[in-house]
């Protein structure tokens, strides 16, 4: 029985440094294995969409304009993405990674947060709404 | 000239709104030590004071079926009892400005006068955390007080008066502390639990009963009830610091020894869990009591019995 | 669910609102003076419908969606799914997946035993031992980071097994972290059972009896403090526990110490265990082919969360959408223990016997259906459903 058992941790904080680290002042560099922003090697997909079908959040949307060609036009929705990584296990191209960098992310609107990648024209005509709007995860019930 | 000087003293220096600013300092100091006990940041310089305006700015919410009177004065009757005290303890390291014999008891009495005013706050209230916790805070009073007061009036044993310039004057700078070890904690425990700080914060555990006897207090009356803590700590270290540790000549020595005092309270809040109610008065009316009573029973003695 | 309406009496009401419960579920306590008379518990703020959701997605994605029932014993409710699903399609995972799967659920006891130690120090009002153990937490969670990726919600299973590999360095971060908190754990086991104000509020207060707890059918540290020894891992070994083999810690004495000496006890027993995987991993694959339609069946899975037995039933039509997945967590049992042992204590215990069974209440809210003497179950429409809303509390006082 006795009193104050946490003096021998108590005493010693009193002359050391907090062990707080004051955001954003102090930046820890983010561990190798961080799973932040998405990225997409255009090259390697083929446009299968296993990506879009496994993803929990329905992150992901695939639109082919020409599987041949491969020209497709992937957009990824920041704002759902819940990190979770099924979607580069599900890919047997490799063409998704998450990157560790990238994981300061907030954003005042969800405009940012929508990324829409593919060929520089093809994105142009996707963000002008000149293509259908299909090729989506399939809504759950 | 006198009326003027009277008014000065209390209204701006060292009563009044200097106080209300050692108040403010001395919590942030409190906080921040505490969270330097626990190893985290702690708050900034102008938290205290950013929380007062805050508080001030804020509508008051009043209650429905409260007394709307008592509601809106105790607050006001709770700061003006800690801040009336401070006119008869060294504030400072200044003289007293008013002095008289018996002051003593009635500095100790105002100091209650907080504590009191919560409880009723917090009866006046229908909501059922008001009600228990200021069962609480009034069950603590009843405990803690006499042990208390018998602590501070030790010195008063030895000097032979209960006016306070007096019993400063006769220790003449001897710290009683080491003379009555005993009497010295456990006035300096009584004042925590006067305050209710951890281990004796039951009146206000957040954890049980959201913020006690204060639950449906808002806005200003809020803010009167936070600083009145604070004056009240500010006035209870003061107390202590200058019936035990030798009196309290200038202002360097009063800074000294009053934040002296407070690493020692915050190193005591840190390091005690919280006690339940009937175990705070458990332990103040058996060992509290009885400490004190063998100090004073050592006393007496010493001084070859009661003059 | 509500158990049944209180007598009437001085009630306080324990959340859902409540400052100190950090999640939703609410206690009314009636009161006479500081003596409990009476307690009713009511939960299904933090109900999801997530056994309904499950059925819309497919086994892949509901992978992540049963992780995210609980975000302190997340990756055991996704092993304990996975299991399942791979058991019902058939699917031999790799051992050295397995051992992962292990590795990474003990880490997460470790850091969810050491959570509680300063929820429930918090509830006790001893602050500091709150601050320290989660600033002691902060090393297991950086070295889960390291390794998976991510503090919370490791997702490192896959159906077939794990995504990631221990590699040397993340096996230096792990063992650095106990090499720090074994230390620090046997200094918290002194404190919890030594500091005479702690044990004031924890020695003797809410004494669960043996032949009470399996009454009640409390599982978990809860149980094995009053003696009850029910462990699944000892018991039912799933993934790699039959390889690595550990002893059940029990105690007699039923009450709050027992139970805090009982978790901490369990995490010293986590770090031997992790340091003897790390040790002895077997070489191998990381995942095996999983098919992408799971074969008709329905399975039974049960794992051992921090908090106690986990069940999950799993029934599948073939398709690549579950036909049933259904939840019990070990804090709905538990629960029912606080209730029967706050009577006759004090207000202030009952935050912390709360604390004691270690609840998480965002794991609680399944839908229970509770089979009543007159006439069966009955389906109801959503008008019936809203006007009963409304008539059960017109007129209960609020």
């Amino acid at each position: 029985m006795k009193f104050g058992s946490m003096f021998s941790d108590v005493l010693p904080s009193l002359f050391a440094s907090p062990m707080t680290e004051l955001y954003p002042f102090e930046r820890r560099e983010p561990p190798a294995r961080l799973r932040a922003l998405l990225q997409w090697d255009r090259e390697q997909c083929t446009g299968c969409g296993l990506c879009v079908m496994d993803c929990p959040a329905q992150a992901l949307e695939i639109l082919t304009l020409d599987r041949k060609a491969k020209r497709f036009v992937l957009t990824f929705h920041l704002d759902r993405c819940t990190f979770c990584s099924q979607c580069t296990y599900s890919c047997r191209q490799d063409s998704l990674r998450l990157s560790n960098q990238g994981w300061e992310l907030a954003a005042l609107s969800r405009e940012p947060l929508t990324f829409v990648w593919g060929e520089a024209e093809d994105v142009r005509r996707a963000l002008a709404g000149e293509l259908p709007a299909e090729g989506g995860a399939p809504q759950a019930t | 000239m006198d009326v003027a000087l009277d008014l000065l003293a209390m209204l701006i220096f060292p009563a009044g709104l200097t106080l209300l600013l050692l108040g403010l300092i001395y919590e942030w100091v409190d906080r921040k030590l505490l969270a330097q006990f626990q190893n985290r940041v702690g708050p900034r310089w102008f938290q205290p004071l950013a929380d007062v305006v805050k508080l001030l700015a804020k509508e008051e919410v009043l209650p429905h079926g409260v007394n709307r009177w008592l509601f809106i004065g105790l607050p006001v009757v709770g700061l003006a009892g800690p801040l009336t005290a401070a006119l008869y303890i060294p504030m400072a390291g200044l003289q007293p400005s008013n002095s008289f014999t018996g002051d003593l008891i009635v500095a100790v009495y105002l100091l209650s006068l907080l504590t009191l005013t919560m409880g009723l706050a917090g009866s006046n209230a229908i909501g059922r955390f008001s009600i228990i916790g200021a069962t609480r805070t009034l069950t603590q009073l009843f405990s803690y007080e006499a042990p208390f007061l018998l602590a501070l009036l030790g010195p008063a044993l030895v000097a032979g008066s209960w006016q306070i310039s007096e019993i400063i004057g006769s220790a003449g700078g001897r710290w009683l502390l080491l003379t009555q070890p005993v009497g010295f904690v456990v006035a300096l425990i009584g004042l925590m639990g006067k305050l209710e700080l951890p281990p004796f914060d039951a009146p206000e555990a957040e954890t049980e009963i959201v913020a006690g006897a204060l639950t449906e207090y808002s806005g200003r009356g809020l803010a009167l009830f936070r600083i009145g803590r604070n004056v009240a700590m500010v006035v209870g270290l003061t107390l202590i610091a200058a019936l035990y540790m030798g009196g309290i000549a200038n202002p360097l020595a009063f800074v000294a020894k009053t934040l002296g005092l407070l690493v020692i309270v915050a190193a005591l809040q840190a390091v005690l869990a919280r006690l339940r109610i009937d175990q705070t008065v458990g332990l103040w009316w058996r060992y509290g009591a009885l400490l004190v009573l063998l100090q004073w029973a050592v006393i007496i003695v010493a001084r070859g019995g009661v003059s | 669910m509500v158990t049944r309406e209180p007598l009437e009496t001085f009630s306080v009401p324990i959340g859902p609102q409540h400052p100190a419960l950090k999640e939703p579920g609410h206690f009314l306590i009636s009161v006479d003076g500081e003596i409990v008379t009476d307690a009713v518990v009511r939960l299904g703020y933090a109900h999801r419908g997530i056994e309904k959701a499950a059925e819309g997605r497919n086994w892949v994605q509901n992978l992540y969606l049963v992780e995210r029932i609980c975000g302190i014993c997340s990756h055991i409710h996704a092993t304990a799914y996975s299991l399942g699903v791979e058991r019902l399609a058939g699917v031999e995972v790799p051992p050295r997946a397995q051992t992962i799967r292990v590795l990474v659920a003990e880490l997460e006891r470790i850091h969810s035993h050491l959570l509680w130690l300063g929820v429930a120090a918090h509830e006790a009002g001893f602050e500091t031992l709150f601050m320290y153990s989660w600033r002691d937490r902060e090393t297991i969670m950086d070295a889960l980071e390291g390794f998976t990726g991510n503090r919370v919600n490791y997702s490192v299973n896959l159906l077939g097994g794990v995504k990631v590999d221990v590699g040397g360095e993340q096996r230096t971060d792990i063992l650095r972290a106990l090499d720090h908190l074994e230390p620090r754990t046997h200094h918290y086991m002194n404190v919890v059972t030594t500091d005479a104000l702690f044990l004031q509020r924890t020695r003797g207060i809410g004494v669960m009896t043996r032949s009470q707890a399996e009454l009640m059918g409390a599982v978990g540290p809860t149980a094995r403090a009053s003696g009850v020894p029910r462990d699944v891992r000892v018991e039912a070994p799933y993934a790699a526990y039959g390889s690595y083999p550990l002893s059940m810690i029990l105690d007699k004495r039923g009450d709050l110490e027992a139970r805090f000496v009982v978790r901490l006890n369990e995490l010293l027993e986590c770090y031997r265990l992790v340091r003897e995987i790390l040790d002895t991993l077997p070489p191998g694959e990381l995942q095996a082919k999983m098919p992408r339609r799971v074969p008709e069946g329905e399975t039974v899975s049960r794992v051992e969360a921090p908090r106690g037995e986990l069940f999950y039933f799993i029934k599948s039509n073939g398709t690549d959408k579950p036909e049933r997945l259904k939840v019990r967590t070990p804090t709905v049992f538990n629960l029912m223990s606080v209730v029967k042992l706050a009577i006759g204590h004090q207000l202030a215990d009952v935050p912390m016997i709360l604390a004691g069974i270690d609840p998480c209440f965002s794991c609680n809210d399944r839908a229970i259906l509770v089979q009543q003497s007159r006439g069966g179950p009955s389906l109801w429409t959503w008008e019936q459903l809203r006007r009963h809303g409304i008539e059960v509390y017109h007129g209960r006082r609020p």
